[in-house]
């Protein structure tokens, strides 16, 4: 067939993130409320801003399996009569807990809305946590546990934050907790921490999707579901870990897997948090630049010029002060040392070796996909929760996306030699430590610790 | 609520099947091209070319540099991907209305003119991104190939199904240029594809840009295999993989009607109330009562060639068996052929289907991609409406009768993992 030129594009129009109504409850409840026309199944979050630095040392673990048991009976329901009337609905409920708080999720086709708050409200207010309910939770947490020490890269995730943050800090322990102090869980400790931990004060509610045709407006189908959700103003108390590094983190841990079929690689320094005087897109940018495609710095020689990996992925994971550069993927395991040795020459380079040229590509990805990130019920409501429980409005998204679409290469340039002036990475690898240790000692990242699988 | 999604369709003159449909929630097109070739298609002993293929596609073509293809939509705020499967090989993308026409070229280049650009460095590279692949997501993980082991044991000797899409390391390693040259002409063309573009664009608009870039496209590709006769149900050979794994897990693998039928939909019902909800009667049995496993699945993989694959998953608790879990299965199996489901069971596995189908809906890229899917394995795109009606017509009755003809304690092959020292086969471990 004949051959044609490659056609012209237009730029795409301004973007700004879908708008917001708020409506705070007469009980102080924030609602914040986002009308996607045409998105039939309805996203809702209760963000509850709690810490984990609130668990007892010896019961941490105990916000999850509470999270988790909500909606396994309450004053009216037993579990089974729950599990029916939520499931029967339609309705898809979870909650999970993380540094910044418990987020409790539901998805609800729009014409169960009412149902489902009626639900959520039950779920939040009037659990009861039954005995055998929380010892099966339990004892399901301790099978994850025991799955997530199985699987490589879950594997090596854990081991990073053991050996990056200060033992003192409760972020150098999974969020989950540990086997033992999970494994101390009980129906007491879960009533106790939900009595002291989960209420209105500081949380919000988000409602995202299609609104039309509902017996009412949303705020107020949440006020007469959870308007009897009651609070003390000024309940709760700051005492968020605060993210402390070891001051030994600058070094390789290696998790011996003898015969592993392929080598997991986990990194990580220190990175910004969202209010970063550089802005966050720099580091949206650069993310993207080092890791975010098969073309970006790190897959252009790893992954497409020496086939030694599936991908690896780069990000900046923001915490409430501070935060990660993370860098992580799998590598051909008898290719372990060279995949590393290459990997540290891709992360060597200085703020001036950037180009006009990645920078701007990057910058236009960024900016420019931003519309198409936003464009499901679910995928706004996590972002007014990400951004709500960091103290952020959403109106930070249409103004990074704003300030990425104009960056220039010193911004990003200045973020990048940042994070390279900071402290050194973090280096756990996954793989077998007999063919591995030596080699890796010589690969620039410090010196090698290894310990069992 | 029945669904109203428009859509559009039409078939150009050498055979490409187009869909269109109108979404301007946000200035952005999904595109979608299907293309009807998977593991299915490939002949014994070349077997992961559908998939390596995929991966081929994104080294350039011929008016596209190597590379250019993912850089030129990134820089208009674009993204690709792909994914091979049995039946088919998906390439979707999504960018801003405005670079619409710039990835159809993109895309008119690779599919009807790849081969000037798939050299030996091309292939060498990407076979090694391909066995990472496979190792990354099948090798280092436990019960990473469970997926592969069971189509063993439920597909027979020869059978289309019965290797998976990543294929053989051996014959991916054997592969010649010549090979893989041959596989695109034989495959790739317009009567083996379906585009699909959903979003912020008009359907007189975006059939004449298919027209456009695609209209004068040839088709070279071989008539497609006749279809291969559907197997009955029927238990297999079991297995138990002793491995250096979490905890034990028992699946029972069944073979299902074929995806265009409608019992394959009623046996995806009968799956979930067996084991796929907290009201399903394994949960409620095994995981509240019994407490003998700490979670169980299901799940099914419909398939157009005759046959699908389902399977129930429990995972075992210390102090229990997995001879004592599958006997529970079986006497589950057999009260719900015998009783039927409960009105409630019924009830939550449908509504929960109905959401999670609302909810692969909702993103214009995963509509797409199941409006190509209505269109190449139902014949029309419209079904993407027509299922939701489909599934909220799900009886107990329908659901007790399918159970007692495919989901039986006798049509179940087990698949079994067990914790113990080494690998079963080599390359396993970690």
């Amino acid at each position: 067939m004949s051959r044609r030129p490659c056609p012209a594009v237009t730029p795409p129009p301004a973007w700004a993130f879908p708008e917001v109504a708020d409506h705070v409850l007469p009980s102080g409840l924030r609602v914040r409320c986002v009308d996607l026309p045409g998105q039939h199944v309805v996203s809702v979050r209760v963000a509850v801003p709690l810490t984990l630095t609130a668990e007892p040392r010896d019961r941490e673990g105990v916000a999850l399996v509470m999270a988790r048991t909500l909606d396994e009976g309450t004053r009216a329901h037993d579990a089974e009569q729950m599990a029916q009337r939520i499931e029967g609905a339609g309705i898809a409920l979870g909650a999970g807990v993380g540094e910044r708080g418990l987020v409790v999720e539901l998805e609800v086709p729009g014409s169960s809305f009412p149902e489902a708050l009626g639900l959520l409200a039950e779920c939040l207010v009037d659990p009861v946590f039954p005995e055998p309910e929380v010892a099966r939770h339990v004892r399901s947490r301790l099978t994850d546990i025991a799955h997530e020490r199985a699987d490589a890269g879950s594997r090596a995730a854990l081991e990073f934050i053991g050996s990056y943050y200060d033992a003192t800090d409760r972020a150098a322990r999974p969020a989950g907790g540990s086997a033992d102090t999970v494994g101390a869980v009980s129906a007491t400790d879960v009533r106790a921490f939900h009595a002291a931990h989960v209420h209105p004060d500081r949380a919000f509610v988000v409602v995202a999707g299609d609104v039309n045709g509902m017996p009412g407006a949303p705020a107020d189908l949440v006020d007469r579901a959870l308007g009897r959700w009651s609070a003390t103003q000024g309940q709760r108390r700051p005492g968020a870990s605060s993210g402390a590094r070891a001051p030994d983190a600058g070094r390789v841990v290696l998790v011996d897997r003898p015969g592993a079929a392929q080598t997991e690689l986990y990194l990580g320094r220190p990175g910004p948090d969202r209010r970063t005087p550089h802005g966050w897109g720099a580091f949206q940018v650069l993310a993207f630049l080092l890791g975010g495609s098969p073309q970006a710095r790190i897959d252009a020689v790893l992954r497409e010029g020496l086939g030694y990996t599936y991908g690896i992925r780069a990000g900046f994971r923001p915490r409430r002060s501070g935060g990660l550069c993370v860098v992580s993927g799998a590598v051909r395991a008898d290719a372990t040392v060279e995949a590393v040795a290459a990997l540290q020459e891709v992360l060597s380079f200085t703020g001036d070796d950037l180009t006009d040229d990645e920078v701007r590509h990057a910058a236009d990805f960024v900016a420019k996909t931003a519309p198409g990130r936003y464009a499901t019920s679910d995928a706004v409501a996590d972002q007014v929760v990400r951004l709500g429980l960091d103290g952020l409005d959403v109106d930070t998204v249409t103004s990074t996306v704003e300030q990425v679409r104009t960056l220039d290469r010193s911004r990003v340039a200045a973020a990048w030699d940042e994070v390279r002036a900071g402290p050194a990475w973090t280096l756990v690898v996954v793989g077998d430590a007999t063919l591995h240790a030596e080699g890796l000692a010589t690969t620039g990242f410090g010196e090698v610790t290894v310990v069992r699988g | 609520m029945s669904l109203t999604y428009p859509v559009a369709t039409r078939t150009l003159d050498n055979g490409l099947r187009v869909v269109v449909s109108e979404d301007h929630l946000v200035p952005r097109v999904s595109l979608n091209m299907w293309v009807e070739v998977g593991s299915r298609h490939e002949s014994p002993g070349r077997t992961g070319l559908a998939h390596l293929f995929e991966h081929l596609m994104f080294e350039g073509s011929a008016q596209v540099a190597e590379g250019e293809h993912f850089r030129a939509l990134q820089g208009h705020g674009g993204h690709a991907n792909a994914t091979t499967s049995f039946d088919r090989t998906t390439y979707l993308s999504s960018m801003p209305t405005g670079a619409l026409e710039l990835a159809l070229w993109l895309e008119s280049d690779r599919h009807t003119d790849l081969l000037p650009a798939v050299t030996q460095s091309n292939l060498d590279n990407q076979r090694d991104v391909v066995l990472e692949e496979k190792r990354e997501r099948y090798d280092n993980h436990p019960y990473g190939d469970a997926f592969q082991r069971m189509c063993r044991l439920v597909f027979p000797d020869g059978h289309p199904y019965r290797h998976t899409p990543i294929g053989d390391m051996t014959d991916l390693r054997a592969a010649t240029l010549q090979d893989v040259h041959r596989f695109y002409l034989d495959h790739y063309g317009p009567s083996t594809t379906v585009l699909t573009m959903v979003g912020d664009v008009h359907p007189d608009e975006a059939f004449e840009l298919a027209e456009r870039y695609f209209g004068d496209a040839a088709d070279r590709t071989v008539p497609r295999m006749p279809a291969t006769d559907p197997l009955p149900p029927a238990g297999g050979v079991n297995e138990t993989v002793v491995d250096d794994v979490p905890s034990e897990r028992v699946y029972a693998c069944f073979r299902l009607p074929a995806v265009t039928d409608r019992d394959f939909l009623v046996a995806t019902v009968a799956l979930d109330v067996l084991a796929g909800l907290a009201v399903s009667s394994l949960h409620q049995r095994l995981v509240r009562r019994e407490e003998s496993v700490s979670g169980c699945g299901a799940g099914a993989m419909g398939l157009v060639d005759g046959t699908s694959l389902g399977y129930l998953v429990a995972d075992v608790e210390d102090g229990h068996s997995g001879a004592e879990v599958d006997a529970a299965v079986c006497e589950e199996l057999q009260v719900l052929a015998r009783r039927g489901p409960g009105d409630q069971q019924v009830r939550a596995a449908l509504a929960q289907t109905e959401r999670s189908y609302l909810e692969a809906l909702a993103g214009t890229d995963e509509r797409a991609e199941l409006l190509s899917r209505a269109a190449s394995t139902h014949g029309d795109a419209c079904y993407v409406n027509a299922h939701h009606d489909l599934v909220r017509g799900v009886t107990a009755e329908d659901v007790a009768r399918v159970a007692g003809r495919w989901l039986t304690p006798e049509s179940r092959t087990v698949l079994s993992y067990r914790a113990g020292p080494g690998a079963s086969d080599a390359g396993r471990g970690r």
